[in-house]
């Protein structure tokens, strides 16, 4: 096992927001995890990834405790592309993937950290824009340009490194979120793991290994796809009904979401005429 | 890129000394020996050639004095980066948060209230004492000011500001209601601090100033990588492997003990560090790898600019640096604001 977590909870103030939440990830694995809004999906994310933990807390990265790794052996093993990027960055944009080799350099990069961000921005296809200044760029490149830098702080010898992603695919077109799910997915396959919070239940069904289905704090689900991905299990979890079908280009489930109390007027005048 | 920043470093020191070895020449007294150089040459080869006003002007009134601002102009430079990267914000300055009155209170209150001993110490004690009082001050205010400004990690800059303004007006009240407690000496002395000037330097203080910045640039001028980190936010910063919180607390007590000890000897000379980084943005964008060392050569020459302007524009008198670094930092100041009023 490279990360398992211990009936880990969490409160502010008095509000539980994780609630004994056990968790478990192989090398090799890509582990998605879904639920609706405020389900604390960010929270376990962080707290996975060792953001204000505490001693108590039941986390173990590769059998060992966050607290017991050396900060640089540590970043050179886990990576995080976190949500909220600051969007005040007054650099330019390979400045900014160069912080993903930070851990790999004292003053001056080395000509493999170059090499290694200018093979990352080609795969996130932020290469042309490797000269802009960060701020002038649009939500959807942003958000890539950090993709790149996350991935370009794990490109190292150590074997089964851990990457974790908060919503990645945020403010990205499709071609994009195609992208960026592959080349996770070719992280994980060379013995890495990846955790990805996601909204896209269709991306999920396509790209996890296994899913964690977290609803008000508390594992409601967790599973393959194919266990997750049903009628029963995403509506009650979502609270809106839904039909699962088998998507027929990838043979993955598809959710498809509807209300069929209220009928759709356009459907109707279709139907008519 | 490390060998760009070697040479923009390079090239900032030869305008350093250009403008330093202008400086020596300038001022209200001019040297008998119309050449420096041959000053310096018969000083070495001890042929007694050098006239006692001379060598007096020269060794103990002007080359302090240009030391002093050089290695001021550094400290306030760097300090001010410094704080720049750790609140995120273009704004965070010494003065502006509130740290040189902090420090400036609290060397008043060390005047005032060691006045009644200071004539048993020894000199080297003495400046020492106002420097750790000031030194105080200003590490105090500077927990305050990021304790308040700061919660969950993000820094609120209103507030970062409005309790700089706070603590300037309660120190500007505290050294006021001083100057009815103190002799005439003491109130000299507390004049020149809320005015500021380099007019007191001395080797004494030179070495003092020496050893602090020696000491802070080693801990400091390394950090460019740890503050461009940390433009990704704190949590980010953290998972690339740089220690975050030790960073911190080492730019907090750091910067004040610099500027504590600036303050002593020199009182409050506000802006240097909001200007200088403001400039090297503006050519090298907010990289704190190259600005940050940077800065701590044209902080240099820029107080060094400032200093003798100040003493030779209206000579034989001497107007405050401080009017001149507010009417060149003001301006930046109104600058920055309107660019980033709408995230205030």
């Amino acid at each position: 096992m490279m990360l398992v977590a211990n009936k880990i909870s969490r409160f502010h103030r008095s509000f539980q927001i994780l609630n004994e939440v056990e968790i478990s990830i192989k090398a090799g694995e890509t582990l998605v995890i879904i639920g609706p809004n405020g389900a604390g999906k960010s929270t376990l994310l962080g707290m996975l990834s060792n953001e204000n933990i505490s001693d108590k807390d039941e986390i173990y990265f590769k059998d060992r405790k966050f607290s017991t790794w050396c900060a640089k052996e540590l970043a050179h093993n886990k990576a995080k592309f976190s949500q909220e990027n600051n969007s005040d960055i007054g650099l330019l944009v390979k400045d900014v993937v160069l912080m993903g080799r930070y851990p790999y350099f004292n003053a001056s990069p080395h000509q493999e950290d170059l090499d290694v961000i200018e093979e990352m921005m080609k795969k996130t296809d932020i290469y042309k824009l490797r000269n802009r200044h960060y701020n002038s760029l649009s939500g959807g490149e942003k958000q890539r340009v950090h993709l790149s830098r996350v991935l370009a702080q794990l490109q190292n010898d150590e074997t089964s490194k851990l990457a974790l992603f908060d919503e990645p695919l945020n403010n990205l077109d499709v071609r994009h979120q195609y992208n960026i799910m592959e080349t996770i997915r070719e992280f994980t396959q060379k013995g890495n793991a990846a955790i990805v919070v996601l909204h896209d239940l269709n991306l999920a069904a396509e790209f996890a290994d296994k899913v964690l289905l977290l609803k008000k704090g508390k594992v409601a689900a967790f599973g393959t796809p194919e266990h997750i991905f049903t009628e029963k299990v995403i509506a009650a979890a979502y609270n809106f009904p839904c039909a699962v079908f088998k998507n027929p280009i990838t043979q993955c489930p598809m959710i498809v979401f509807g209300n069929q109390t209220k009928n759709c007027n356009r459907c109707v005048i279709d139907t008519e005429s | 890129m490390q060998n760009k920043l070697l040479l923009y470093i390079s090239v900032c020191f030869v305008l350093l000394i250009g403008v330093a070895s202008i400086s020596l020449k300038l001022g209200a007294y001019s040297f008998e020996d119309s050449s420096l150089w041959q000053i310096f040459k018969n000083e070495l080869s001890g042929n007694g050639l050098v006239s006692e006003m001379d060598h007096y002007v020269l060794f103990n009134v002007r080359l302090p004095r240009i030391v002093m601002a050089i290695l001021m102009g550094s400290a306030f430079a760097v300090s001010g980066t410094c704080l720049q990267g750790m609140f995120k914000n273009p704004l965070a300055t010494p003065n502006l948060i509130g740290v040189t009155s902090g420090a400036s209170l609290f060397a008043a209150i060390g005047i005032v209230l060691g006045g009644h001993f200071r004539s048993y110490l020894p000199d080297v004690l003495n400046y020492s004492l106002i420097s750790i009082m000031a030194f105080i001050g200003a590490i105090l205010t500077m927990t305050f000011v990021y304790r308040m400004s700061t919660t969950r990690r993000k820094t609120n800059v209103v507030v970062m500001l409005l309790a700089g303004v706070a603590i300037s007006a309660l120190a500007g009240a505290v050294t006021g209601f001083l100057t009815y407690l103190t002799d005439d000496e003491q109130l000299r002395d507390l004049t020149f601090w809320t005015l500021g000037s380099l007019g007191g330097a001395t080797w004494l203080k030179n070495g003092i100033l020496v050893i602090v910045i020696f000491f802070s640039y080693i801990l400091l001028l390394n950090k460019g990588k740890a503050l461009n980190a940390m433009m990704l936010g704190e949590e980010d910063a953290t998972h690339l492997g740089i220690p975050v919180e030790k960073v911190k607390k080492r730019i907090i007590i750091l910067t004040a003990l610099m500027v504590g000890t600036c303050v002593a000897f020199a009182g409050a000379i506000g802006f240097v560090g909001l200007i200088v980084p403001y400039i090297l943005r503006l050519i090298f964008k907010s990289n704190y790898h190259i600005i940050l060392p940077l800065s701590a050569v044209v902080g240099s020459i820029l107080l060094l600019i400032a200093d003798t302007i100040s003493r030779t524009i209206v000579a034989p008198s001497e107007m405050p640096i401080g009017i001149l670094t507010a009417f060149l930092g003001a301006p930046i100041f109104i600058a920055i604001l309107i660019r980033f009023k709408k995230n205030l």
